[in-house]
């Protein structure tokens, strides 16, 4: 068993999680969704891409892409969350909700892909 | 110099299979170079990883526990921070900016954690800051980033360039002289100072240098071996070996590519002769060839010497070797064997002086060390008439010299100088003949690389003889002053000289006849032709007025930068060339010469020309 494997399939696994976590319930209901939730999806998503840094294989190259992906789109909700906190005078309405749920949403699929990766380059390395 | 038309008209219409072919040659080992560049870069990553993932977990933890450790607002109410707040109190308070709290002042449980936090956000940057720091300051990472740099400025060049591999002494002077010519080269040192101090040599191209070791042919491939504007490499590192595996490298990748090697040993010329068929420029040997050639002939030495030196050079002294007599060689070492050879094949009588007991062929061989007087005096200088101090220590060669001065003023020195640094003693010290190898070499690698005309000239012009030759000198001195001013070459083909056309093809071109100042025909142009070349055949320093020239003729001339232009206004306005010819000024329009019927195209090749001035 490596150390650094367990680290990362944590950490990508993780992301995915967190971020399903927050993706799931009502699209425009704001209780549904933890801002927490959000802020732990974010962090781990970071590490994750951090982690994938450096790797020179085509699927290490996948790996980060994917990565990146997820980071934008979780930032982007973020920011829109904050928006609608601080700045909006409606507050987190049904459509800002929705909004920032569907960018998370859209993380989620980057996500899952990430995960995809994971498990088929571990499949295809037992193959081997 | 950079020329930006001549690089655009070459990027746009000169991409044939030629190229094609090359760069899929060398493709694979330059490749392997480009891909160590990116691994460094990748390892620098994947050594960010932990500083960014503490900075990451650092902050995150410390955002979190300001929005769950409970507030209040103005009034005293009951309130938690929002992510944003958190978020902005931690920016600025991790990066030491400090705005103050905000947006309410914090209670006790707040700043605890803050204090807490700042602490650790701290930590994190410095560590972050630091290892980012350390590795812009990795040697492997900078040289990756030189290796970068260097590759693409290198596979930017659109001009001929010449790659010169080691940088010492000697590729500084051939490199200085092709500066001078607005060539360009590109340098490949393994040492990074003499790469650094290319920065300080007052080039006016940009030369793009690389400090790696240039027997790894990725590295040759990197410096431009694979470039289709590659026209010459030259081998001067002072490793045998290494300018073998340079020569090697050539002719293997790229077997078209003119290879010029500096070699000291007979053995490794040899080795290099089984690659291709290499120029090498062996110092010791050229120099023998020399000192035989101002023996027998010192005019043709001194017409020799002044043309390779290049564009600037003062007209060196026409020494006298004396030509009968005894000659002394104080070190039997490279140089001493081949001056021994030369001189004995002269005819001459040597005397052999060496520290060591070696096997000299049938000579005369004096044990002991040169710079001793007791030894020199068992030479018996006083009946000798030369004496080379040819071994590898300026302080025994200047001494050597001295002493044989003192004891016989008569007679004639030549002295090897090993070191640049020993020149201006040697200066000082006026000795004869002086043989520097680093110069020795790159006037050679010169004369052979900055116009094929000139080697041309410089291998047939001894066969002139020695008279001939000092004719040369004074018309070229006559012309030129004590410095020599510029060699080019021009070729009689209709792109190069559209305007001469119809006047080769009469049969009448005299050489004399375009050699007119075009402002007033009475003068002749300041320049000599010192050699044509048609076909095969070369003529040297044909007589102006009698030579015929004929289409397809290279022209080898030396004289001002003015003649030069003047003469490429002849060659090129038909107008001009009219005028030098017969007289007749030529209205250049096209509108003037349909009013003026009484010039015909014909009138060139009939009309009496003037006589010489």
């Amino acid at each position: 068993m490596n150390l650094e494997k367990v680290v990362f399939g944590f950490f990508v696994v993780l992301a995915a999680t967190l971020n399903f976590g927050f993706f799931i319930g009502d699209i425009d209901n704001p209780d549904l969704h933890n801002p927490y939730e959000l802020f732990a999806a974010v962090v781990v998503n970071l590490i994750a891409t951090v982690l994938k840094f450096g790797d020179r294989t085509q699927i290490g190259a996948v790996h980060l892409a994917t990565s990146l992906v997820a980071d934008l789109q979780l930032i982007g909700a973020t920011l829109m969350f904050g928006y609608a906190t601080y700045v909006s005078t409606a507050g987190m309405t049904d459509a800002w909700t929705a909004s920032v749920v569907s960018l998370s949403g859209g993380a989620l699929l980057a996500n899952i892909v990430s995960v995809v990766l994971l498990v088929v380059e571990t499949v295809s390395f037992h193959r081997g | 110099m950079g020329n930006p038309l001549l690089a655009f008209w070459k990027n746009i219409f000169e991409h044939d299979d030629a190229d094609r072919r090359i760069r899929r040659a060398t493709f694979r080992v330059a490749a392997h170079s480009a891909a160590q560049a990116s691994a460094t870069v990748f390892l620098i990553l994947r050594r960010m990883r932990v500083p960014l993932i503490v900075l990451i977990v650092i902050f995150s933890v410390s955002v979190l526990g300001l929005t769950v450790i409970p507030g209040q607002d103005a009034e005293g109410n009951p309130l938690r921070m929002g992510f944003f707040d958190a978020f902005y109190v931690m920016s600025y308070t991790a990066t030491t900016i400090g705005f103050g709290e905000i947006p309410y002042p914090f209670t006790y449980n707040q700043r605890m954690w803050v204090t807490i936090s700042i602490y650790l956000t701290v930590i994190g940057w410095a560590y972050a800051i630091g290892s980012l720091l350390a590795l812009l300051q990795d040697r492997a990472f900078r040289s990756a980033l030189a290796l970068q740099h260097f590759s693409r400025k290198v596979s930017r060049l659109r001009e001929p360039f010449l790659l010169i591999a080691g940088y010492g002494r000697t590729g500084e002077l051939l490199g200085h002289s092709f500066d001078a010519l607005g060539r360009r080269f590109v340098v490949l040192d393994r040492n990074s100072e003499r790469i650094d101090g290319l920065e300080l040599d007052s080039y006016h191209a940009d030369v793009p240098g690389l400090a790696a070791d240039a027997r790894d042919p990725g590295h040759l491939a990197v410096a431009g071996l694979g470039h289709s504007s590659c026209e010459a490499v030259v081998a001067l590192t002072d490793d045998e070996e290494a300018n073998l595996a340079i020569v090697m490298a050539a002719a293997l990748l790229r077997p078209d590519l003119p290879v010029i090697a500096r070699v000291t040993s007979r053995a490794i010329a040899e080795r290099m002769q089984a690659f291709g068929s290499p120029a090498t420029v062996n110092p010791f040997d050229r120099f023998g060839d020399h000192l035989r050639l101002a023996l027998r002939a010192p005019a043709s030495y001194q017409l020799m010497t002044w043309l390779e030196s290049g564009p600037g050079a003062a007209l060196p002294d026409r020494g006298s070797p004396p030509r009968s007599g005894r000659w002394i060689v104080c070190g039997y070492g490279r140089l001493g064997r081949e001056l021994t050879k030369d001189l004995r094949a002269e005819g001459l009588e040597v005397t052999v002086i060496e520290s060591h007991t070696t096997d000299v062929e049938n000579a005369d061989l004096l044990v002991g060390d040169g710079s001793d007087p007791w030894v020199l005096a068992q030479a018996d200088l006083d009946r000798a008439v030369g004496l080379v101090a040819g071994t590898d220590n300026d302080t025994t060669n200047l001494s050597l010299v001295a002493a044989a001065r003192r004891s016989n003023p008569g007679l004639f020195l030549a002295a090897r100088q090993n070191h640049a640094a020993s020149a201006p003693l040697f200066t000082a010290m006026e000795v004869d003949a002086l043989l520097v190898p680093t110069e020795m070499v790159a006037h050679e690698v010169y004369a052979q690389l900055s116009t094929p005309l000139l080697w041309r000239f410089l291998r047939e012009m001894p066969a002139m003889g020695d008279e001939w030759a000092a004719a040369i000198v004074d018309r070229l001195k006559g012309l030129c002053g004590a410095h020599l001013q510029t060699l080019w070459k021009v070729r009689l083909t209709p792109q190069e000289a559209p305007a001469l056309g119809s006047w080769l093809a009469s049969g009448e071109a005299r050489l004399g006849r375009i050699l007119r100042n075009p402002e007033d025909r009475e003068e002749p142009l300041h320049a000599i032709v010192l050699l044509v070349l048609r076909g095969h055949e070369a003529m040297l320093a044909p007589d102006d007025d009698d030579f015929v020239l004929e289409a397809g003729d290279e022209l080898l001339l030396a004289g001002w930068a003015a003649a030069r232009r003047a003469l490429d206004t002849i060659l090129l306005v038909d107008g001009v060339l009219e005028y030098v010819v017969t007289g007749r000024r030529v209205p250049s329009s096209w509108i003037w010469r349909k009013l003026s019927p009484a010039v015909k195209s014909g009138a060139l090749s009939d009309a009496p020309g003037p006589g010489r001035a």
